[in-house]
C-alpha cells in the first residue's frame, strides 16, 4: 500500500507530518509525534474558528491510514488548491496580507492556548479569491515562559521584503527567490536607508534583531522568561509596523494601458466581443491563464464566463491593482501572480524539487495572450518557433493576438533597436504556430490592423 | 558572517532579541497607553461638551 503513495518534495521539515499524493488526490498525514498538539487544536475550538472566518484551509479527517505509514496518527484530506503560487510571485499588498493574516493567526492561536510554531508565505496560498493559511499543522500548544519561536522567521519572510520594497522598488520582491526561506536579517539590514534605524518598531525587529541575534547565536541563553502581554506587545509591533507599509507609488510602464488602450477606435470592445464569441461556442471550459493580462480587463471577461482565471504579468503594479480591486470586489475566481513570460519562476529549493517550476504549476484549459506577441518577439528578439513551443507546453486551446510590424507601438519598440526582424511577419506566425497547433479560427480587431486566432493544440 | 558561526542555528539568538524588545515595546506601550487615556479622556470631555451645545 504505501508503494503508491508519493510524497511532496517541499514537505520534509516538519516532524509533525507531511504532504503526500495518492491516487492524484493530497492528503496530509499527522504523525504520533504530533498527536497532544494536533487534537489541542482541534479540541479548543481554534480550527472551527479559523475555518469559519476564512483563514485557515478546510479539511476532512480520516482516521484510516492511507499512506501505510506506522507513525500515522490520522490522515487529513484539505480543500484543493487550484494553483501553487510563491511570494516571489506575489506582488505587495498580497505578501502584506499574507503577513497581517499570519500575525492575526498567532495572536487567534494565544487565546485558545496554542502558539503558531511557523511563520512563512509557503504556508499560504491563493483559495476562492483570497489568501488562506493552509498548513493545519502549525499550532503547538502554548507556553507562556517561551518567546514566538517564529519570530526571526517572520521577520525574513515577511518584514524584511516588505521593508525593502516599501523602500526601494516593487521588483525587489524577486529578492526572495534569491532567498526563498526569508532575507537574512544582516542582508536586510544592509539594504535598507539609514534613516529606518530611527524608526522605532523598524529599528527593534530588524536593526537591532540583526546585530544582538549574530552575538547572541549559540550561547546559552538560560532563564529567559517570556510573558503573555510580552508575546502580544510583540505581535501588536509587528502589526504596527507593516500597516504602515505602503507600496511605491511609482508610475510603473504599464499602467493606464487601458485607459490609453480603449480610446483607440474601440480596439478593446472589438477584441472583447471576439473573444466573448469564441468562449460562447465552449461553454465547458473551466480553467483559463491570461499572460500578460495587464490589470485584468480580459481576466474579468473570463470571470464573468464562470472561468476560474490565472491572470499574470510582468508588471507588479499592474498586478498589485488587481488583486486590490479582486479584494475589493470579492471577485473569487481570479488569482493574480507576477510573471515574466521570458522568464518564468524556475523549480528551486533541494534537489530542484521542493517549489515547481511555473510551467509545471500551470494546468489550464485555455491560454489568452493578447498584445503580448510583439514584446516577446520584437522586444525581447524570441524567435516565432520558440514561442510557440513553449505556448504548445502550456496551452491545450489558446487565443493569441498578432500585431503586425507597420502598428503604431511595434513602430514604438523598433525606433528603440535595429531592425533585425525580417522574420517577423504573420505569414511566418502562422507557419510557426502551426507546427503545434491548428488555428480554428481568427478575426481581424476592427480596423485596428491586429488579429486575433483561436488555435487548439495538436495532440499527439 | 563568522565561520563559527556557520554551525550554529542563527535562529536561537533570536530569543534573547525578544527578551530585549519586549522589554522596550513594554515601556513604549505604557507611554502610549498613558498618552491615548489622556487623549481620550479630553476628547470625551470635548465630546461631552459638544452634546451639552447641541442640546
Amino acid at each position: 500500500m504505501s508503494n503508491s503513495i508519493e510524497r511532496n518534495p517541499a514537505s520534509y521539515r516538519d516532524p509533525s507530518g507531511f504532504i503526500f499524493e495518492k491516487d492524484g488526490v493530497l492528503y496530509r498525514q499527522v504523525n504520533n509525534y504530533f498527536k497532544e498538539d494536533f487534537d489541542l487544536f482541534i479540541q479548543s475550538g481554534l480550527y472551527d474558528k479559523l475555518v469559519n472566518q476564512q483563514l485557515l484551509i478546510p479539511h476532512q479527517t480520516i482516521h484510516d491510514c492511507i499512506s501505510g505509514d506506522e507513525n500515522a496518527y490520522l490522515t487529513i484530506l484539505p480543500e484543493k488548491i487550484n494553483f501553487i503560487s510563491y511570494a516571489w510571485e506575489w506582488s505587495f499588498d498580497m505578501l502584506k496580507d499574507a503577513a497581517l493574516l499570519t500575525l492575526r493567526l498567532a495572536k487567534e492561536s494565544i487565546q485558545f492556548g496554542l502558539s503558531l510554531k511557523d511563520a512563512t508565505p509557503h504556508n499560504i496560498q491563493w483559495h476562492k479569491g483570497k489568501l488562506i493559511f493552509i498548513d493545519s499543522l502549525s499550532f503547538e500548544k502554548y507556553n507562556e515562559k517561551n518567546p514566538w519561536i517564529a519570530y526571526r522567521q517572520f521577520c525574513e519572510n515577511f518584514l524584511s521584503p516588505l521593508l525593502i520594497m516599501h523602500h526601494s522598488k516593487l521588483t525587489l520582491n524577486q529578492l526572495q527567490l534569491a532567498w526563498p526561506d526569508g532575507i537574512p536579517l544582516e542582508v536586510a539590514a544592509k539594504l535598507l536607508p539609514a534613516k529606518t534605524k530611527y524608526s522605532f518598531h523598524t529599528f527593534l525587529h530588524i536593526h537591532l534583531h540583526a546585530k544582538v541575534s549574530n552575538k547572541a547565536a549559540g550561547k546559552r541563553q538560560k532563564d529567559l522568561q517570556f510573558s503573555r502581554r510580552k508575546f502580544l506587545n510583540l505581535l501588536q509591533s509587528l502589526e504596527m509596523v507593516i500597516r504602515r507599509l505602503k507600496s511605491p507609488s511609482t508610475a510603473t510602464q504599464w499602467a493606464d494601458y487601458y485607459k490609453e488602450a480603449t480610446n483607440r477606435n474601440g480596439y478593446i470592445e472589438e477584441k472583447k466581443k471576439i473573444i466573448q464569441h469564441w468562449l460562447s461556442l465552449n461553454p465547458s471550459l473551466k480553467s483559463a491563464a491570461d499572460l500578460g493580462s495587464n490589470e485584468g480587463y480580459f481576466s474579468l471577461c473570463l470571470s464573468e464566463h464562470k472561468i476560474e482565471t490565472l491572470s499574470a504579468d510582468i508588471d507588479p503594479n499592474c498586478i498589485n491593482q488587481l488583486y486590490l480591486k479582486i479584494k475589493q470586489e470579492k471577485i473569487n475566481n481570479i488569482q493574480p501572480i507576477i510573471f515574466d513570460f521570458s522568464n518564468p519562476s524556475p523549480a528551486i529549493g533541494v534537489d530542484n524539487k521542493e517549489r515547481e517550476r511555473f510551467t509545471d504549476r500551470l494546468n489550464t484549459e485555455l491560454v489568452i495572450s493578447l498584445a503580448l506577441l510583439h514584446h516577446l518577439a520584437i522586444g525581447k528578439n524570441i524567435p516565432f518557433e520558440k514561442l510557440a513551443s513553449y505556448f504548445s507546453k502550456i496551452a491545450p486551446l489558446l487565443i493569441i493576438e498578432f500585431i503586425s510590424k507597420e502598428d503604431e507601438k511595434v513602430q514604438i519598440l523598433l525606433k528603440q533597436k535595429r531592425d533585425i526582424f525580417s522574420n517577423y511577419t504573420q505569414t511566418l506566425f502562422e507557419k510557426e504556430f502551426s507546427t503545434f497547433f491548428k488555428i480554428i479560427d481568427k478575426q481581424e480587431i476592427g480596423l485596428s490592423g491586429r488579429t486575433l486566432y483561436f488555435m487548439k493544440r495538436n495532440e499527439e | 558572517m563568522h565561520h563559527s558561526l556557520l554551525y550554529i542555528d542563527p535562529g536561537s539568538g533570536s530569543y534573547l532579541v525578544q527578551v530585549l524588545v519586549a522589554a522596550a515595546l513594554g515601556v513604549a506601550f505604557f507611554f502610549r497607553n498613558i498618552k491615548n487615556a489622556v487623549i481620550a479622556f479630553f476628547t470625551r470631555n470635548r465630546n461631552k461638551q459638544d452634546d451639552n451645545t447641541n442640546s
